[in-house]
């Protein structure tokens, strides 16, 4: 299974267990952590699957619910904000017909909200997985959103 | 010895003597200074998450919390300057921020005790009695101490329904104040894993993963973490409303033969909560759930007879134990000695083995001094006891380098053994575990046999031959196949070490190839020098030896002198009980174990609650619990064990010993004058030195049995799982009937 193959990359120890965690998310179908998931780090690292469980629901980089193919990151950060994040988030919500934390009915994309991703320059910005997107407009918007759908 | 460096630190102007590791809060403490501490506790590491402890020293800057500060020599430690109490106060108001509060500052608090615990069923004041722990509450405490009398923050109510699903305890969130006091001894205490912190910040909450019960996530209803929750959040359901203890006695655990001590609260009537002693030498506080949360429903059970009853056509009839005296002495007399049974149950205390192994001899005279042990060990009887009264002292798993559990298991039983053997796993030790399901202990094993206990010899076969490298034979081509190579690992481990302990649990005693397993494991400890650590139900089964309450073995001819004694010879009829030959009477003493019973004209029940079968008895004699007795057990280490009194016997029932007593004496058979208590044990002291204050542990003479053992042929004795008196404990407990469900 592909999950031994990722565990097998790393060496039981605890310290790891944000890299296993991380790479079981990513490469999780649908971008989250499964309680499978979660059960085999335990079983690799030999701790309690309470531990783990702790560990994911304290950082909010973790999710236990399903996500889209794609995460939509808008920053919402002062920067962008001034630039107009906000009105693009209304825009991102009425567009994909979801709340912010919510996946599209087509489980294509999921939105959600972070802090400054560091590239002031160009806001207002968003994530889209890993790919950085500046200079963002309702028609910039469109088009990505477009050709995400078409590659999906 | 040599004596310890000291260091000396001043607190509050006052020097004292403090060790190097120490915390400037232990060593406070050690001179009953007091420091406000929340989420510090003795036995786990520090923490530092309350900060209540917080303290001033020179030289340090701000306020270091004290559970968390080492002591240094010449520190100058103040703790109650202005600057720091009102510190405190801040600090243990925002903590009460999520906690609510009218228990702390409520100002009708006084009035309103007056009128609480109303029974009217109209608009009354009845207070809000909404916390189960009011009044025993180590936060209320904490409050008074540091004399908060009022918050000036709102008080956020978190909303969560309160958790009642899991068997003994219920949960209400609303009340934690994340102390994580919990969460540790559940991880770093018991080394179970149930619980943990989840999420963070205002929404953090405690419990096990992906919302679980406690029962799913494989909780072992230890109740560590209720004893260590300073608050009302963790509240144990059959005494929860019973309020303030009156008081609080410390006795022995009667349901195993670890031997755990049990401080049991108590009101005047009742034993209400029974909580471990971290200071107890034998367990050091690490009980289980049969000793936490199986003693209050089991003493106090409806069931339980209160006066003698005796079977009329029409139905029982309650009697007075005058009565009921002449009328088992009527019966009993006249007999031959063939005629009758009397089975006495290992789980006794030692002073009513003592009296009924002579009630046996001189009244009846018989030697035949049955037992349910005997008959559910069969032909094997002899093999079990040698390796069970030599079983070496709990201590020996912590310095091991190897360790094997077989047919072990500690999640519902045996916790200071489990827990010892996952300590020297964790600190590097090579554990294996073998059992017919799979064990808590499999986690942290380097290999986890679940297999059929009709494999479990071939197991400890083929790791003797592994050890020795000796050819692998036929018969283990597929245990091979399967763990082959992890096996080599471990055995090559186990062959390096001087220092290799077998855990045996009781699931060999179930095992239909018991003899086979048996013999296994003395080889392993005769051939291979491993050290054998026993674990078993039949509490008392050292002081039945000791006593010589089995048949062909009198009073104190087991016990061990000098290492060069003989072993004792039996001849094999004399453990050989027919099961099946019908006799006139059959007396049970502290014991249930009917289905392996003969048929019988009379039978007498002496024991505290019904017996499950259909066979009524004809006469009860209400017993008293070892909650309500004074003696002592010896046990599985050979420790002679204290138990003592908590409260006064149930209505009108009496102890074993005084109950046989009163029999002999109406027969006017025997030499049984005791009045008391200590006048059996001034008995017992010609046999054990010093006794009942003895610090040595007992050792035993091995058995030797000369002929074969025939089987008693009454089919198989019904498993005993975990049974106090032959009644089981799921039949009178019902957090244990849901648990032992869940593990079938
Ligand atoms: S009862 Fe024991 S095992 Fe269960 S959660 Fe509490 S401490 Fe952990
Ligand atoms: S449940 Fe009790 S012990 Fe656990 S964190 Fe909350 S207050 Fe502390
Ligand atoms: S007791 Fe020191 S920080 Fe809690």
């Amino acid at each position: 299974m592909y999950r031994d193959a990722i565990l097998k990359k790393f060496d039981p120890r605890l310290d790891n267990i944000l890299f296993i965690l991380h790479e079981l998310q990513d490469n999780n179908p649908q971008h989250y952590l499964a309680n499978a998931d979660i059960e085999k780090c335990a079983d690799y690292l030999n701790i309690p699957y309470s531990y783990v469980h702790g560990v994911v629901t304290f950082y909010s980089m973790f999710s236990l619910k399903p996500r889209g193919r794609y995460i939509i990151r808008l920053c919402d950060s002062p920067p962008c904000h001034l630039m107009g994040s906000e009105s693009l988030l209304d825009y991102l919500k009425k567009k994909l017909k979801v709340d912010v934390g919510k996946t599209t009915a087509d489980g294509v994309f999921t939105l959600e909200i972070t802090s400054c991703l560091g590239i002031c320059g160009v806001a207002p910005a968003l994530m889209m997985n890993e790919e950085m997107i500046g200079n963002l407009t309702p028609e910039r918007v469109d088009t990505v959103l477009e050709e995400r759908r078409q590659t999906s | 010895m040599t004596k310890e460096k000291t260091i000396q630190i001043t607190i509050d102007n006052k020097t004292i003597d403090a060790r190097p590791n120490q915390t400037i809060l232990q060593a406070a403490r050690e001179y009953q200074i007091y420091i406000p501490s929340l989420c510090a506790m003795e036995h786990l590491s520090s923490y530092g998450a309350c900060r209540l402890c917080v303290v001033e020293v020179d030289g340090l800057r701000g306020f270091p919390t004290s559970c968390t500060t080492p002591v240094e020599e010449g520190m100058v430690i103040r703790t109650d300057t202005a600057e720091v109490k009102g510190l405190r106060q801040e600090v243990l108001k925002l903590l009460l921020s999520e906690h609510p509060a009218s228990c702390l500052f409520c100002t009708e608090q006084d009035e309103c005790k007056q009128y609480m615990g109303t029974i009217r069923k109209v608009g009354a004041t009845t207070g809000c009695r909404y916390c189960p722990n009011d009044h025993r509450c180590e936060l209320q405490q904490i409050a008074e101490n540091i004399g908060l009398t009022e918050t000036s923050y709102p008080v956020y109510y978190r909303n969560f329904p309160v958790e009642k699903y899991d068997p003994f305890y219920d949960r209400d969130y609303n009340l934690c104040i994340l102390c994580g006091r919990c969460v540790r001894v559940c991880n770093n205490v018991r080394l179970n894993g149930t619980l943990s912190f989840k999420q963070r910040g205002r929404v953090t909450t405690i419990g096990p993963a992906f919302d679980r019960s406690h029962i799913d996530a494989g909780c072992e209803f230890c109740g560590a973490c209720v004893t260590a929750c300073p608050t009302g959040a963790l509240s144990v359901k059959v005494s929860k409303w019973y309020g303030r203890p009156e008081g609080q006695v410390a006795t022995t655990c009667n349901y195993c033969s670890a031997g755990c001590r049990l401080i049991l609260q108590t009101t005047k009537t009742d034993v209400i909560d029974a909580l471990p002693d971290y200071d107890s030498a034998v367990e050091h506080g690490i009980i289980c759930v049969k000793g936490r949360f199986g003693i209050t429903e089991y003493v106090h059970s409806p069931l339980r007879y209160g006066t003698p009853k005796e079977m009329t056509p029409a139905g029982y009839n309650d009697i007075s134990w005058e009565e009921a005296i002449a009328k088992a002495a009527g019966k009993l007399s006249g007999l031959k000695p063939d005629d009758c049974l009397i089975v006495v149950s290992p789980q006794l205390l030692t002073e009513d083995l003592f009296v009924a192994q002579q009630f046996i001899r001189q009244v009846t005279g018989s030697e035949e001094v049955a037992s349910s042990f005997i008959f559910d060990l069969d032909g094997d009887a002899a093999s079990f006891i040698n390796l069970a009264l030599a079983s070496e002292p709990f201590e020996t798993i912590e310095k091991a380098q190897g360790i094997l559990a077989v047919g072990f298991d500690s999640t519902y039983g045996y916790s200071p053994i489990g827990v010892k053997a996952k300590q020297a796993a964790q600190a590097g030790a090579s554990l294996m575990s073998l059992n017919s399901f799979e064990s808590n202990l499999d986690l942290l094993s380097k290999i986890a046999f679940v297999v059929n206990s009709s494999r479990w010899a071939d197991v400890l076969d083929l790791t003797m031959s592994r050890m020795s490298k000796g050819k692998a034979e036929k018969r283990f081509a597929d245990l091979v196949e399967m763990w082959g190579s992890d096996l080599n690992k471990t055995c090559e481990t186990f062959s390096c070490s001087s220092h290799n302990v077998l855990i045996v649990g009781p699931g060999i005693i179930d095992s239909p190839d018991r003899g086979k397993i048996l013999r296994s494991i003395e080889r392993m400890k005769n051939e291979y020098s491993w050290k054998v650590v026993v674990a078993h139900q039949y509490t008392n089964l050292a002081g039945m030896f000791a006593m010589g309450a089995c048949p062909g073995i009198k009073p104190g001819e087991m016990i061990k002198e000098a290492s060069a004694d003989k072993a004792v010879v039996l001849k094999a009829e004399l453990i050989h009980i027919d099961l099946r030959k019908k006799r006139k009477l059959i007396y049970l003493i502290g014991d249930a174990s009917f289905d392996s019973l003969p048929e019988c004209e009379f039978l007498i029940y002496q024991n505290a609650l019904p017996p499950q079968c259909s066979r009524q008895p004809d006469l009860i004699l209400p017993v008293s619990l070892f909650t309500e007795a004074s003696g002592t057990v010896i046990s599985a280490e050979g420790r002679v064990l204290q138990v003592k009194e908590a409260v006064a016997p149930y209505m009108d029932s009496k102890p074993d010993w005084w109950i046989l007593k009163s029999i002999a004496e109406k027969m006017g058979k025997g030499k049984m004058k005791f009045n008391d208590v200590s006048s059996i044990q001034g008995e017992i002291k010609k046999i054990i030195k010093g006794f009942p204050a003895v610090k040595k542990r007992i050792e035993f003479k091995e058995i030797e049995v000369k002929g074969n053992v025939k089987t008693h042929g009454k089919g198989k004795p019904a498993a005993w799982k975990s049974s106090y008196r032959g009644i089981p404990l799921g039949e009178v407990v019902s957090g244990i009937k849901v648990i032992e469900l869940k593990g079938g």
